[in-house]
């Protein structure tokens, strides 16, 4: 078995991943590995053929793969080690990893940090408690997508889309666009779970009717998806009995939501945050391990990749600092070093979830937070308190559950901090 | 202690002697009809019994669940060995299948095939009586409807390998679950699946439980449980540490060490590919619309693609099993349909405890349901360690329904609210039918009417434990059968019992896996991420004794597509994969079977 021995090792070579590993690199780190398992960098921006990226970063609209494609040169550039179809099976609260390949076989990596940019997977069917059969023609959208833009099949003639994520919402145009009758996309919800941009220009443009406060409820269709029940939902999200309706159909695209992938954090003993699916992170991004950090949809989903990206840049500056306490032998418990260690950040009455979910005891310096809010207001002010004491606040136009909002309060709290978003 | 076997269980209800003759026939047949009136006043019942026993119901009712009702009261009466149940729902038509158009169909192609053996349907029971009898000099053909073996119920089975407690002493599913609870060892390790032997243990928390727990031992016992024992709190804790650290104030406990955990679809798997390297030929995608017959003997069947001649036929054919019965002149009992939802649970919900474990408390005792015949499933887990919720257990009319229903589901998470168990662990559920018939028992035997057409209906729990020693013993009768036919059966002497196990790379150590990849690359790339399935693996199983030619098929082979993604990145992986193995376009792949491609057409030029 092959032994590589590296100082910072990035997991996932997607829009996270590849900015956290040209970010070690513009920090002086010598050496970088990166391990993508498919067969390409660029993770699922490689499907993802639609624009609308890069806006924050770039100051323009690219698609997706020309977002990735701009990591991916600079990577090439670089002297980072990239390991392409290769798959990270197991990693080890010491940081190894243990990963394999057709060419090498199983690989053992060690590293001096390791940060973890897996991304996430999509909800299926039954964890969106569809009820009826199995039958072909039931997709999750990412699928779709895939059969669509990479592999060039139709998986079907007619369609019915749940969900109105952003992600839901794209493949009803694309779908429209390969000559897919969409028959409407549908959501629990009774607000749209996408950005309004793509309500506009997904949607409206192509003239495909929004159903709010509706869901699917059951497949019919024993060999192939011949049609779905749909029904109207309460406000707690439950199909009110009697507002039933057969949709005819040969696909359902399910855009049911996202959960980030983290089972190799899992097994290596990450303390995982029940709200965000990933791993609770301290103000540098690490992990409840040592020099292990995390970053992208894998820490929490985002909306837009550019934040995903900064992420992982975070991690990546929190993983050169790591480094650097460990070659200067300093004390390295202050990552880990228990509860006591840690200034708790509370989510706020109308915050769903913040990251990071902790801040090092003195970690006196620019501290960056990424929440969602859980109602949506047309104007409010979003506030971090040190310690009860306001240390900044800015106001937000338009706020709403889909969209990731971020702040950057420079503070040294004692107690506790708490992020909170007043309606105004 | 140990109680004699002098109840009325005693006596096996199948055996000649308790036929009655047919000068008690009339008698009975009163008899049966005053019970039935008096049981379901105003419910116009006919009631035919014939000499054998069977009794045959007509007539109709208000709801489905009061012919089921009807059905299982009439088993019970004395004097009957089963019930023909035709009992209609009022202003409802039941579902039933139309096999005309397919018998036409296979009539007009003709005589396709020819055999010794015809074992009709691919499921854990005709998947290891295949194997069995290939132990013979015998040609033996298995016609399945589905497009893979283990497409019905037993993919939908949750796998356990019952002790036999639990089962009504003096019947044949006694008798064979017993056996074949035994037989599973020798059939893991000569065919290669896994088999846990987990134990399980049923604890009570109050002393008012415990002769109900003595009870329990007293059948286990009975009916030859191996190492059933009452145990005491200390022992308790040691077998399952859970109980002590979750404060389960243990009284008393049944433990049963034999309790077992297999992947039903990876027995039958195992079985078929035996089978067929045995000699054993699969058709798939293969409905049999009638039973050829003549002069009192079967001659073959007629399929939809053709028609099948055979010496003997074997009816394995599950929840359909009734229908071919009668399509081979013998209407000897009927199928109602129990539908179970099953929910598999992320392999991150580990389970609690070592083996199966069941603690009764005076609360939940109460609260739980009592009716025998729809008793469902608790929790249980895979050998893979995935959580099992449930089956639970409802009466449906339509054999073809396969719908997973909110109250199924609910029923069968309604037992993990104590251990934290949510939806939210849910990665996915699914639902199939048990074939039970109204005497709750297995109907196995060789057909009374039809010479050479034999029975092996109504395999409902403990079906799957019991499938060793039901195939030995269709195989003991159809020995029998030949020998008085003048030809009795030889062994083959080519016959091997081994089946090649295939690798797994996720059960693999890091060196082997090294030295897999470095045999074969296509072990270096991981298809499923979730269940660490590799391209290389696809590939094996695509070139096994038994190809898959699904999506599905694939799955119950390799894992790829079982994790908590459900596929949704693998799929096109493997789409691809398939049509290049076996050099078909990606618009032709299927996900389980005729008629369920995955992909429509391309949308390139």
């Amino acid at each position: 078995m092959k032994t590589e021995f590296t100082d910072i090792a990035v997991i996932g070579g997607g829009p996270a991943g590849l900015a956290a590993a040209l970010e070690a690199k513009r920090a002086g780190v010598k050496r970088v590995v990166v391990l993508e398992r498919d067969v390409e960098l660029g993770g699922i921006l490689r499907q993802c053929i639609h624009d609308g990226f890069g806006i924050h970063r770039f100051k323009k609209r690219m698609s997706g793969n020309e977002y990735a494609q701009a990591f991916i040169d600079e990577t090439e550039k670089s002297d980072i080690k990239a390991y392409a179809d290769t798959t990270a099976l197991e990693l080890t609260a010491d940081r190894k990893i243990y990963a394999c390949n057709s060419r090498d076989g199983m690989l053992e990596i060690r590293a001096g940090a390791v940060i973890m940019t897996t991304g996430c997977r999509e909800r299926t069917a039954s964890q969106a408690l569809i009820y009826g059969e199995r039958p072909a023609g039931a997709l999750t959208a990412g699928a779709v997508q895939r059969y669509i833009n990479i592999d060039g099949y139709l998986p079907g003639k007619r369609a019915v889309v749940l969900g109105s994520g952003d992600i839901g919402l794209i493949m009803a145009r694309r779908m429209t666009l390969e000559g897919i009758e969409v028959e409407g996309v549908y959501e629990v919800m009774s607000s749209p779970g996408g950005l309004t941009r793509n309500i506009v220009q997904c949607l409206d443009d192509y003239g495909i009717p929004l159903h709010l406060s509706a869901t699917v409820t059951k497949i019919e269709g024993r060999d192939r998806v011949r049609a779905v029940t749909v029904a109207k939902t309460d406000g707690s999200r439950r199909p009110i009995a009697g507002t039933e309706r057969v949709v005819e159909c040969d696909l359902l695209v399910l855009a049911v939501g996202l959960i980030p992938e983290n089972e190799l954090l899992i097994k290596a003993g990450a303390e995982i945050d029940p709200r965000t699916k990933g791993a609770v992170l301290n103000d540098r991004f690490e992990t409840s391990l040592s020099g292990i950090f995390a970053a992208g949809n894998a820490a929490a989903v985002f909306d837009l990749v550019d934040y995903v990206s900064v992420s992982g840049e975070i991690a990546a500056r929190g993983a050169v600092e790591f480094l650097r306490e460990n070659t200067s032998d300093k004390n390295t418990e202050n990552a880990s070093g228990g509860a006591d260690g840690y200034v708790p950040v509370i989510a706020g009455e109308n915050i769903n979830f913040v990251i990071p979910q902790r801040v090092r005891k003195g970690a006196a310096r620019d501290l960056a937070f990424f929440m969602r809010v859980k109602t949506s207001a047309p104007r409010a002010e979003l506030r971090c308190l040190c310690d009860g004491a306001v240390a900044e606040k800015k106001v937000c136009r338009y706020i709403a559950p889909p969209e990731m909002l971020s702040m950057t309060p420079c503070c040294a709290a004692e107690r506790e901090i708490k992020i909170d978003a007043v309606n105004e | 202690m140990r109680m004699e076997n002098t109840s009325k269980y005693g006596k096996n209800a199948d055996t000649a002697e308790n036929m009655p003759p047919p000068q008690r026939s009339c008698e009975l047949q009163a008899e049966i009809i005053c019970a039935l009136n008096e049981k379901f006043p105003g419910v116009s019942i006919e009631a035919e019994l014939d000499g054998r026993g069977i009794l045959t119901l007509n007539g109709e009712c208000a709801e489905w669940v009061r012919v089921v009702e009807i059905g299982h009261f009439a088993a019970k009466l004395d004097g009957v060995k089963n019930v023909v149940n035709r009992l209609g729902v009022k202003g409802v038509r039941l579902p039933k299948r139309d096999y005309a158009p397919l018998a036409d169909r296979g009539r007009e192609i003709g005589v396709t095939e020819e055999t010794d053996v015809l074992i009709i349907g691919a499921g854990i029971s005709g998947c290891g009586i295949a194997r069995e009898l290939s132990k013979y000099k015998l040609d033996i053909l298995v016609a399945e409807a589905g497009e893979d073996v283990a497409t019905d119920a037993t993919k939908a089975n949750n796998g356990n390998i019952h002790p036999g407690h639990a089962v009504k002493p003096g019947t044949l599913k006694a008798e064979l679950n017993i056996k074949g609870n035994r037989m599973y060892t020798r059939w893991a390790e000569e065919l290669g699946f896994k088999l846990q032997r987990c134990g399980s243990m049923g604890a009570v928390t109050d002393e008012s439980l415990v002769p109900a727990l003595e009870k329990a031992y007293a059948v286990a016992k009975l009916n030859g449980v191996d190492g059933a024992e009452i145990i005491g709190r200390e022992r308790a804790y040691e077998l399952e540490p859970t109980l002590k650290a979750r404060g389960v104030e243990v009284v008393a406990a049944l433990w049963l060490p034999t309790m077992g955990l297999v992947e039903p679809y990876k027995v039958a798997v195992a079985l078929a590919e035996n089978a067929a390297q045995n000699g054993a030929r699969f058709l798939f995608n293969r409905t049999v619309a009638d039973i050829l017959k003549e002069n009192g003997r079967v001659k073959g069947a007629v399929t939809d693609k053709g028609i099948i001649k055979a010496e003997y036929v074997i009816n394995c054919a599950g929840v359909y099993a009734d229908e071919i019965s009668e399509m081979a002149g013998d209407a000897c009992y009927t199928i109602h349909p129990r539908k179970g939802v099953i929910a598999i649970l992320d392999k991150n919900r580990r389970p609690e405890f070592n083996g199966l474990v069941d603690v009764y408390t005076p609360e939940n005792v109460r609260s739980r349901k009592t009716d025998e015949n729809t008793k469902g499933g608790a929790m249980s887990r895979t050998p893979e360690g995935n959580i099992l919720m449930g089956p639970s257990a409802s009466e449906i009319p339509d054999k073809d329904d396969r719908a997973a229903t909110p109250d199924g589901l609910e029923y069968s998470m309604s037992k993990g609210a104590e251990y934290g168990i949510s939806y939210a662990d849910i990665i996915r559920f699914f639902s199939g039918n048990r074939p039970a018939d109204y005497k709750e028992d297995f109907v196995i035997g060789m057909s009374e009417i039809t010479d050479g057409f034999i029975n092996v209906g109504a395999i409902q729990s403990p079906g799957l434990t019991s499938a060793p020693a039901i195939a030995e013993k269709v195989g003991e009768i159809l020995a029998q059968a030949a020998k008085k036919n003048g030809r009795p059966l030889a062994l083959d002497p080519d016959y091997n019992p081994i089946r090649k196990r295939e690798s797994e790379f996720r059960t693999l150590s890091r060196e082997e896996r090294d030295a897999l990849i470095k045999r074969d690359k296509r072990y270096g790339r991981i298809v499923c991420r979730c269940e660490s399935v590799t391209e290389g693996e696809i590939a094996d199983a695509l070139r096994s004794p038994l190809p898959p030619t699904s999506i599905d098929a694939v799955k119950r082979r390799t894992r790829a597509g079982m994790g908590r993604c459900q596929g949704g990145f693998c799929q096109p992986r493997i789409v691809e994969i398939m049509a290049g193995e076996l050099g078909k376009k990606r618009t032709e792949i299927n996900l389980r079977g005729e008629g369920t491609n995955v992909l429509i057409e391309s949308n390139r030029v």
